[in-house]
């Protein structure tokens, strides 16, 4: 009998948590985001500030930010995280809202490089703006310190005979085509003729004769230093990859290439079915505050858009990813390079 | 009577119904996703969207673009020297196993099998950090004498591939060796023995040729392991070490061409195919003779 009334009491009092919870939900800002870019104790702080409930989503890959933001047709999320080679199908699929920046004061702190966004490749479209950047970070140049002297400034050391046998590169077409064209002094790395394309292809095949192996995961690559003698790593992971380094005591040092480096840059973005403007806007604006950005640089190394960080010095040249020309080409050339004896 | 006649329809439906689940288990594992792998192999891809239009271009590209043949081919001989490779070291262990009484023998099968027990991307890196320039190989032919300054010969190249292959794919030919070699009655040795031959007349007149359809199973089942692999020549092979697999790995991984990709497989699998079959072939023929 007791316990009859004990289950009847729960379910009364789940149900209440319940309606609780969703009408609590109702309210929330609807926050998709990569893991670290909404830590706890700053969405704990947002809500301190605003009075705005928060939900984050954290999700793993682009495919799957696309998967959950065009499978509802952006009705399920008011704000998400997405980078520049992958904000203009978005654009064009309409499934993100043009963003008012006089409504985020704390855009006009940000680094000289991120405030007039009109000459950020990729985040505008039509004069109007869809992504406010906030987090990058390079592909850069890895070096041992003791064995590449002086220390490089441009990709083409990695063409130097001095160091055959002694190089780490990246397992991809895209990149490899892109960084190539830019040590060839291509303007638009993205977007190359069948010209430049079999340029690249040719300067690729040299690359490949001086380099001891091609790695795909961070982890394969510290591997493959700790037991072989590396001198020069071509940095997928930047500075992530450098810090892992260094913690097992390699004298490492990193460098963005005179020439340009590929860089990748992450934007807050507000969805087509945005439902409070205003709290989306407030959510952007607060994850462009000093306090915020500068802790993401500290947490995960990456560079953020208002504090100087590691991953880039003021004077360094960074060109964001892009979409490319075409992937499939670059992928079957890429294996030709491979193939070629 | 009546008992006997109610259960025997029941008894029939059982036997129907594990009938058709021993058909259809293997048709919707195994030819259904063959049959869809085929029928892909025929389309195309544009701009990132597979067309579902039949065309032979895939097959097309494969026999006339300069780089698909060779590495095939490259490939076929690689793992063809894996084959050897494994049989000549597994021949002997083999052996030496069936020379063992009781106990010993199975124990000893089992330590030899057990590497299989363990993940496959484990043991390549710990194999790929004792090729490595300052791995344990090097440090050793280093303090031995042997080489003078630690060597790039094993890693990052063919060889690594040959040497880690064959490492890894070892147990897999000791198994149906020492199966043939355990099945030969030993009253034929005996008589063999009795009839004055020498212990190596018998080796060669009688254990070799019936240990024969052993080593043709534990061949082609080295070679159909070793030319599907992608992720060992992938970590070990560096940049000369360009084998099929890769190629395939990367129409599906990077480059989103499943078709062509299937069509790859397609050539693969009729490779596999025949190799299972010589197996087969070399491995019935004399085998069931006693």
């Amino acid at each position: 009998m007791g316990l009859k009334r004990l289950f009847l009491k729960m379910a009364t009092v789940g149900l209440g948590i319940g309606l609780m919870t969703s009408a609590a939900l109702a309210a929330n800002l609807r926050v998709l985001a990569w893991d670290g870019y909404a830590d706890a104790d700053w969405v704990k702080d947002f809500t301190a500030a605003t009075g705005i409930g928060v939900d984050v989503v954290f999700i793993g890959s682009d495919d799957e930010i696309w998967a959950k933001i065009k499978g509802s047709e952006g009705q399920d999320f008011d704000v998400f995280a997405v980078n520049t080679a992958q904000l203009q199908r978005y654009i064009k699929a309409d499934l993100v809202s043009p963003i008012d920046v006089t409504k985020l004061p704390n855009q006009k702190e940000v680094l000289p490089r991120f405030r007039d966004l009109s000459t950020v490749s990729g985040v505008t479209k039509d004069g109007k703006v869809y992504g406010i950047p906030f987090c990058f970070d390079s592909i850069g140049l890895i070096y041992d310190t003791d064995k590449v002297k002086p220390a490089p400034t441009s990709m083409s050391v990695l063409w130097d005979p001095a160091y055959r046998g002694k190089i780490l590169a990246y397992d991809n077409g895209e990149h490899n085509f892109s960084f190539t064209a830019l040590t060839l002094g291509y303007k638009d790395p993205f977007n190359l003729s069948a010209e430049q394309m079999a340029a690249v292809k040719a300067k690729l095949v040299e690359l490949k004769r001086n380099v001891l192996s091609f790695y795909t995961t961070a982890d394969e690559a510290q591997q493959i230093y700790q037991n072989n003698d590396v001198a020069l790593i071509w940095a997928n992971y930047g500075q992530q990859q450098v810090k892992a380094l260094q913690k097992i005591g390699a004298h490492v040092a990193y460098v963005n290439p005179s020439e340009g480096a590929l860089a990748w840059l992450d934007n807050w973005v507000i969805s087509k079915g945005v439902r409070d403007n205003a709290a989306a806007e407030k959510w952007i604006d607060f994850m462009l505050s000093k306090k915020v950005s500068g802790g993401l640089s500290e947490r995960t190394g990456f560079g953020n858009t208002v504090v100087e960080s590691s991953s880039a010095g003021s004077n360094d040249k960074l060109v964001w990813l892009n979409n490319v020309e075409d992937p499939l080409r670059r992928s079957d050339m890429w294996n030709e390079v491979k193939a070629t004896p | 009577m009546s008992k006997a006649g109610s259960t025997q329809p029941s008894e029939r439906h059982l036997s129907l119904l594990v009938t058709v689940l021993a058909f259809a288990l293997p048709v919707v594992f195994v030819l259904v996703p063959l049959a869809i792998f085929l029928v892909y192999s025929f389309f195309s891809v544009d701009q990132g969207t597979i067309i579902h239009a039949p065309t032979l271009g895939n097959y097309v590209r494969f026999f006339t673009d300069p780089i698909f043949l060779p590495v095939f081919w490259n490939t076929i001989v690689l793992c063809v020297s894996v084959a050897v490779i494994c049989i000549l070291l597994a021949y002997p262990a083999a052996y030496f196993l069936t020379t063992l009484k009781g106990r010993w023998r199975y124990a000893l099968l089992m330590l030899l099998l057990v590497p299989l027990l363990m993940s496959y991307v484990i043991k390549i890196y710990a194999i790929r950090s004792i090729l490595g320039l300052n791995g344990f190989l090097n440090k050793a032919l280093v303090a031995l004498g042997i080489l003078e300054q630690p060597s790039t010969l094993f890693v990052f190249n063919m060889n690594a591939i040959l040497l880690t292959l064959s490492l890894l794919l070892i147990p897999f030919a000791i198994l149906p060796i020492f199966l043939s070699l355990e099945r030969i009655p030993q009253t034929l040795l005996r008589a063999s023995d009795d009839l004055g031959a020498s212990g190596l007349q018998t080796f060669l007149r009688i254990i070799l040729p019936l240990s024969l359809p052993g080593v043709a199973s534990a061949a082609s089942f080295v070679f159909v392991l070793a030319i599907g692999d992608f992720l060992t020549p992938q970590m070990v092979g560096g940049i000369s070490g360009f084998t099929f697999g890769r190629i395939l790995y990367s129409q599906f991984g990077t480059a989103y061409n499943w078709p062509f990709g299937a069509a790859l497989s397609v050539a693969l699998a009729i490779v596999v195919i025949c190799a299972i079959l010589i197996g087969e072939r070399f491995g019935r023929n004399r085998g069931t003779s006693i």
